[in-house]
């Protein structure tokens, strides 16, 4: 349990850094994706019970897995879907503009 | 006797109405939404009154109050729901004369389709009571912004989105980090029962939660090591824009936050922690450095863009204090600033419009070429640094007052020398707008279009009588701290008791 805890920690602490330290525009996108993947696995392990079942409220199924953090995993990724193609887009424009992915070499970027 | 829901819904459909309507007829647009926004207007005004005389609650779908997502409107949701739409029904307006269309004649469809989207998305945030509904909407109202500042294709705007956009997905994961701890503690996203259940969460988690929902909804509205974004991204987005972003948008988040604090962590653990000192002396080094920082600013943009960071500095000092007093202040000037932004904004964008006056130097004679324009925008101006007989003043006042009565002297002590500061800068930039200059218009201009003109001078002329007759807005801010300083209100509101 606590491992799961601190994989996602790490996860987190991963993607920031890798965003903070990074000069390649497409590698500070990856680590947006990461901190968010790694929200998602959060969110599935929340709503996590040992031995839960499908949330089917019927007979025969009496140990579910809680199914509002599922939901919000959807909403979760949605966002996180939409963040990155737009952020890719951006990423795009930008190479086709300046012909570079390095950070240092986009004016405003810098610090 | 329209519910709720439809403050949310009428934007959400006039902007994906859009399409339908453009393949229609092109002509039928702007009538199209200048209708949807009058008649939103209309209904939230209908809803605010009948929140006034009770606060509502409306649960969606018709579910138990206890499992359904809620829409709370008490009074300071009210007040904000009020501000929002009204700016944002100016900006409309506005944004109808100003946006013009592009070769691919998509700009103004698509304009729009993003600026409804923004005000759906902020009046939910507002609206709320459920902490992930939250969440959605305040990310609705971030994505819609990111496309925004980038409508006109600007060479510089791609790199302030860009920034724009890795804080701006930083403070969402922040604050979905901290909702999922605050339901992985309480096990419900019901504000008013996590506030019931809150208390039995053990104190390290709760600062956990409390740094991640300040860090999150701080970058938003641009606390100070957070507000890179801003002066970056402001002078290359549209002018309606900045001034529905500096006016309201920003005042979403933070009223999320406002709402986070008292009513998740309540009266108690504000009094029995250093948390009001924290925001205190944050709020001043806030309003010090982006005063000082508007000072060196050359383009005006720029310069309105740290004149906000430094407002927000103001009422996050009122609002921390945690008293009726600062609470009332704060909103106060919560709704001041939305106004004299608002009419910054709107006519530093006719100046843009028709003359391409973007830095100190480049508005040199317009007031004698605009002036009714040049005269809302010397009000405003007037307003936010604080003279009377302006709303900012009286604001800036009652944040002085209610400093001084909760024993922050020395913050007190700051907000005239910041005051002052704004004096120096702002005095600078009106010096330069009456001097004497030759502007080139762009085009054959004789003067500013009626629709450009009357939504800046209606909000110009706000901060005027608003500082004139505070009473009524006083009185409804009076309501405001009764649903905040006692959160049992709030439960008893929403879980019926």
């Amino acid at each position: 349990m606590e491992t799961t805890y601190l994989a996602v920690g790490i996860l987190i602490c991963l993607g920031i850094y890798t965003v903070i330290s990074t000069k390649n525009l497409i590698k500070m996108v990856i680590g947006i994706s990461i901190v968010e993947s790694a929200l998602i696995l959060l969110l599935i392990f929340v709503g996590y019970r040992p031995q839960g079942t499908v949330p089917i409220l019927d007979h025969g199924y009496d140990l579910v897995v809680d199914p509002v953090p599922q939901a919000l995993a959807l909403t979760a990724i949605v966002i996180g879907a939409s963040t990155t193609a737009l952020m890719l887009a951006l990423v795009v424009k930008l190479y086709k503009r300046y012909d570079t992915l390095d950070v240092s070499k986009i004016r405003k970027l810098r610090g | 006797m329209a519910s709720p829901i439809w403050l949310i819904i009428l934007p959400l459909i006039t902007a994906f109405g859009l399409g339908i309507v453009k393949i229609f007829s092109k002509k039928l647009l702007k009538p199209f939404l200048a209708l949807s926004a009058t008649i939103h207007l209309i209904l939230v005004i209908d809803v605010v009154i009948r929140a006034f005389e009770e606060p509502m609650i409306y649960s969606l779908g018709g579910w138990d109050r206890l499992f359904a997502i809620n829409l709370v409107i008490d009074p300071l949701a009210a007040i904000m729901a009020l501000l929002i739409s009204v700016i944002s029904y100016l900006v409309v307006i506005y944004s109808l004369s100003f946006i013009k269309e592009d070769k691919s004649k998509y700009r103004v469809p698509k304009y729009f389709l993003l600026l409804f989207l923004l005000i759906a998305g902020m009046l939910g945030m507002v609206l709320t009571g459920d902490l992930f509904n939250l969440y959605v909407f305040f990310e609705i109202a971030a994505i819609t912004s990111y496309a925004l500042v980038l409508i006109y294709k600007r060479d510089g705007s791609l790199e302030g989105t860009f920034k724009y956009l890795l804080a701006g997905t930083l403070s969402g994961v922040f604050i979905l980090v901290a909702i999922l701890l605050v339901y992985l503690s309480t096990g419900t996203l019901n504000m008013a029962r996590i506030a019931v259940k809150f208390a039995e969460v053990p104190g390290q988690l709760k600062s956990i939660i409390l740094i991640l929902f300040l860090t999150g909804f701080g970058i938003k509205f641009a606390l100070v090591p957070l507000h890179t974004w801003m002066p970056d991204v402001y002078p290359e987005a549209p002018a309606p824009y900045n001034a529905i972003s500096s006016g309201v948008g920003i005042k979403a988040s933070l009223y999320a936050f406002i709402r986070v604090i008292y009513v998740l962590f309540g009266f108690d653990f504000i009094a029995n922690t250093e948390l009001t000192s924290l925001l205190v002396v944050w709020g001043v080094i806030t309003f010090m450095v982006a005063h000082l920082m508007a000072y060196q600013q050359k383009n005006l943009k720029r310069l309105f863009a740290f004149s906000s960071i430094a407002q927000v500095g103001y009422i996050i000092i009122a609002v921390s204090l945690a008293t009726d007093k600062g609470l009332i202040a704060g909103g106060f000037h919560i709704v001041n600033h939305a106004l004299m932004k608002g009419a910054i904004f709107l006519a530093l964008g006719i100046f843009i419009y028709y003359f391409k006056a973007e830095t100190i130097e480049d508005i040199k004679g317009l007031g004698r070429s605009l002036p009714l324009t040049s005269f809302t925008f010397t009000l405003a101006a007037l307003a936010m640094i604080g003279l009377p007989p302006f709303n900012g003043f009286l604001s800036k006042w009652l944040i002085i007052e209610a400093a001084l009565e909760s024993g922050y002297t020395v913050a007190a002590f700051f907000i005239p020398v910041g005051s002052l500061l704004s004096l120096v800068y702002y005095l600078r930039v009106l010096q330069s707008l009456y001097s004497s200059g030759e502007p080139k218009p762009r085009v054959d201009f004789k003067r500013p279009r009626l629709s450009l003109e009357l939504p800046a001078v209606i909000l110009g002329f706000s901060c005027l009588l608003l500082g004139i007759f505070p009473r009524l807005p006083l009185d409804m801010l009076g309501q405001i701290s009764h649903y905040l300083l006692d959160s049992s209100n709030y439960i008893n509101l929403l879980l019926g008791g």
